[in-house]
């Protein structure tokens, strides 16, 4: 209660501190409010957070920025608080490939043509992995062995998430590959699942991978146009004959309206916060290259994103069981029990 | 890994951590989960090993605090806390909040050491043997966990079940756990994510609780007598020993599997306790040993989630993931490698551990003879501030007015029940696994092409399904339910 009730105090103290020193300056009066679709202490959560640091560290912003997680749902709840705030600049999303895959994918009707883009900060590369006693020795085994018995290698992902799209691009990248897909959620779960055999294959991020990679799992592939600075003996799949390119990157959108010349601060702040020492430093930590890409050159690259995604083909898993309706079944069941027990007292 | 603690920084900090924990844990409305993604930017610009050990404090605090909530209000304060008020709160009504209070303490530092102790020295075998349990297994262990429902309680067997499968339904609608697909939303925008876990707990118990008492359907409380202390003797601890050690050590064991630790653990060994007890029928009426085999549980849970983070990097538990989170920030790498490269935070997640519920049981049991008092505050004092907390906690949540409305709710749907004589630790006890199990089963579903036969094939899984149909079916009682939910 005390560290809650020390933090509203702090906000308000900063709008009021806010208002006072800034009343000439035209954006922004107050503070700007980051939504992360995802639960704190994850991937996109850390990342926001680098450079909500270094624009306190480096004072480059007259007003705090604050971030709110807005988990749930593959980050298409968090999307769509942003999709419906105020478009007045005080209210961005932070959402990586996510924002196109939940569109194609089916989970979100609204995709980043109904926001307006401000940056795209960093890329992170994907590599494919098995368990270290796999049969598989590279990329080529296993995908010709996908070619020879379709639907039986088990490939771990996140349904309708990035990576999930880039087994999707390995499968399109080679004709006739086909995975059977199933549910494990966050890169920590698909490395469990991976050691305990439950999965024959899986993805990672490089920065999720680069710790695991001497804890029982093996890489077979990046898929990058050229190899990763931090995995330099790992070939990409175009090497291995598979054609699929695929990596995660980090947008940040305004609501569809946002004034152009808020935009156009946030731009302009963004490249500040990505040219500081702090930020540069983290991101090579996390492996994340630092493009940075802004106006007709982001233009460009959400064009191209969203025209990948096109030529993909999607296949629903298995039919799964209406649980629901089985548990409202069990329930009418238990209640006509309850009710005779009760008349035979 | 003691010679961190030399620091009067670090034990400053684990004071502080533990003590705000008490303090959030005990205050029904506000949760652990809660603090710590308040304090979790705060710590950014502190040390590494320092901001480890506030959150690692702050974690053991809240599940240790939420005993007073369950004990004195019937509210639990997490879902961990649940089995508590089973046994908690009725001796507390019959006049003697002292000694509950000091039960549930007490077991919640052994239940912290052993599973310090595992996670000190069983870490990396534990979380091997983790990661061979696959999605089957997970579904029928939460099948295993409902089964328990049955005999929960003072309640029959029927209406055990149907009360948790009214928290399975009540889980159903939102976002399918699996898929991703919307069902039950009605287009009701808000209904995106389901009911959340913290409305629905404080609803149920808090504010059904409150109208139950509007209602006048209280009797009265005992006034503590003068031989009800806290601090509870050597002699009864032995009489204890053998509850407390299975209870902490399947509180580990259980601790280490992500999404149904903290829950099922505390569930598993109560229903083991009166399952073991000489006087099983004093199981719901104030059991000394459910109180003891509920608190040892989930304080052993704590060190249990931490396991997999220390050996594979994965987070086991909500605390498991902010902790990743920090280790990130901080420039660290969280995984197999941390060990080696960064031994210190590891000696300060698990020194932190055994620190905080020294510090836990000190703090607690020198206030308890305080806290104990509140059971004898008027309730025309006590509602309201409990009725703002609830508001104000649900509120703060997520700052959505829906969290408050889906409280008021339950609230409501938790009243009504009672009446029934549902009990409400089997709802939300199947409120919290419904989501895990259909996850879990889908997955597999999945990843077998459709194919039910791994859930008797693989052999774990087979064994647990065996014991949730023997729960299910002894004794004389009627026909067993489908339980494939």
């Amino acid at each position: 209660m005390t560290a809650f009730s020390l933090f509203r105090r702090g906000m308000v103290a900063g709008v009021f501190l806010g208002a006072i020193f800034c009343a000439a300056a035209p954006f922004p009066e107050k503070p700007i409010t980051v939504i992360v679709p995802f639960a704190a202490g994850g991937g996109s959560d850390t990342f926001v957070r680098i450079f909500l640091k270094a624009i306190r560290e480096h004072d480059l912003a007259p007003q705090p920025f604050v971030v709110k997680n807005i988990g749930g749902a593959g980050g298409t709840i968090g999307s769509r608080a942003a999709l419906e705030a105020k478009p007045d600049g005080y209210t961005i999303l932070c959402l990586h490939d996510g924002m196109y895959t939940a569109q194609h994918y089916g989970n979100a009707d609204w995709g980043p043509a109904d926001f307006t883009p401000i940056a795209a900060t960093g890329r992170s590369g994907v590599v494919v992995a098995v368990v270290e006693n796999s049969p598989y020795k590279d990329l080529a085994e296993l995908m010709a062995d996908a070619v020879a018995r379709p639907y039986q290698l088990v490939y771990g992902t996140n349904l309708g998430a990035p990576n999930h799209y880039s087994a999707l691009f390995l499968q399109h990248g080679k004709p006739g590959a086909k995975f059977r897909f199933t549910q494990t959620g966050g890169g920590a779960k698909r490395l469990a699942q991976l050691k305990g055999g439950h999965v024959d294959v899986t993805g990672f991020s490089v920065a999720e991978y680069e710790p695991f990679k001497e804890a029982g799992i093996r890489a077979l592939a990046v898929l990058s146009e050229k190899r990763e600075a931090a995995l330099p003996d790992l070939p990409t799949a175009r090497e291995q004959e598979v054609d699929a390119i695929h990596g995660l990157m980090q947008f940040w959108w305004a609501p569809k309206g946002t004034p152009p010349d808020r935009v156009a601060y946030l731009e302009k702040l963004l490249r500040q916060v990505m040219e500081t020492s702090t930020v540069q430093a983290r991101l090579a930590q996390l492996h994340v290259e630092p493009e940075f890409h802004v106006g007709d050159d982001l233009q460009a690259v959400i064009q191209e994103r969203s025209q990948d995604l096109e030529g993909l083909q999607l296949e629903k898993p298995a039919a799964l069981p209406p649980v629901h309706w089985l548990v409202l079944g069990f329930v009418g069941l238990c209640s006509v029990w309850v009710w005779r027990e009760g008349k035979s007292v | 890994m003691i010679e961190l603690f030399a620091s009067p920084t670090l034990l400053g900090l684990t004071l502080l951590g533990v003590f705000l924990g008490i303090t959030v844990g005990a205050v029904p409305g506000l949760t652990g989960t809660m603090l710590i993604a308040l304090a979790l930017p705060l710590t950014f610009t502190m040390e590494p090993v320092a901001a480890l050990v506030l959150l690692v404090a702050m974690y053991v605090g809240a599940v240790s605090g939420g005993l007073i909530s369950a004990t004195l209000l019937r509210m639990p304060g997490t879902p961990a806390a649940v089995m508590t008020t089973l046994d908690g709160y009725p001796m507390a009504r019959a006049g003697r909040p002292g000694r509950a209070l000091g039960l549930g303490i007490g077991a919640s530092l052994v239940g912290g050491l052993v599973s310090w102790l595992a996670l000190w020295q069983l870490s990396e075998p534990m979380a091997e043997w983790s990661t061979r349990l696959g999605p089957f297994e997970y579904f029928s262990l939460v099948i295993l966990a409902l089964a328990l429902l049955a005999g929960m309680g003072e309640s029959t067997r029927s209406r055990g079940l149907l009360a948790g499968g009214l928290g399975v339904l009540a889980a159903m609608p939102g976002v399918h756990p699996a898929t991703g697909e919307l069902r039950w939303t009605f287009d009701v925008t808000a209904l995106n994510e389901g009911f959340r876990l913290i409305p629905v707990l404080i609803g149920m118990f808090a504010i059904g609780k409150i109208l139950d008492d509007l209602t006048g359907a209280d009797g009265k409380v005992e006034q503590a007598n003068g031989e009800d202390g806290a601090w509870v003797p050597w002699k009864t601890w032995k009489t204890q020993a053998v509850n407390l050690l299975r209870s902490s050590g399947l509180g580990t064991l259980i601790g280490v599997l992500p999404g149904v630790g903290a829950n099922v653990g505390s569930l598993a060994a109560y229903m083991t306790a009166k399952r073991a007890s000489k006087t099983p029928e004093q199981f719901g009426k104030g059991s000394e040993e459910g109180i003891v085999a509920s608190e040892a549980a989930n304080n052993a849970t704590v060190g249990g989630a931490l396991i997999p983070l220390i050996a594979l990097g994965v987070p086991g538990s909500v605390i498991g993931a902010v902790l990743l989170g920090a280790l990130i920030v901080h420039g660290l790498q969280p995984g197999p490698l941390l060990f080696r490269q960064n031994p210190e935070a590891v000696y300060a997640i698990i020194g932190s551990v055994l620190v905080a519920n020294v510090m836990m049981f000190a703090l607690m049991l020198g206030g308890a003879r305080w806290i104990a008092r509140l059971s004898a505050v008027p309730q025309q004092v006590m509602m309201p501030v409990i009725t703002l907390c609830c508001l104000w906690g649900a509120y703060a949540l997520n700052g959505q007015l829906v969290d408050v409305v889906v409280m008021l709710a339950f609230g409501v749907i938790g009243w009504r029940m009672e009446k029934a004589k549902l009990p409400l630790a089997a709802f939300v006890i199947g409120f919290v696994l419904a989501p895990v199990a259909e996850e879990n089963l889908c997955a597999g579903l999945m990843a077998s092409g459709g194919s039910y036969a791994p859930l008797v094939t693989r052999p774990l899984s087979l064994v647990m399904l065996i014991g949730a149909a023997v729960l299910l079916l002894r004794k004389n009682n009627v026909s067993a339910p489908d339980t494939s939910s």
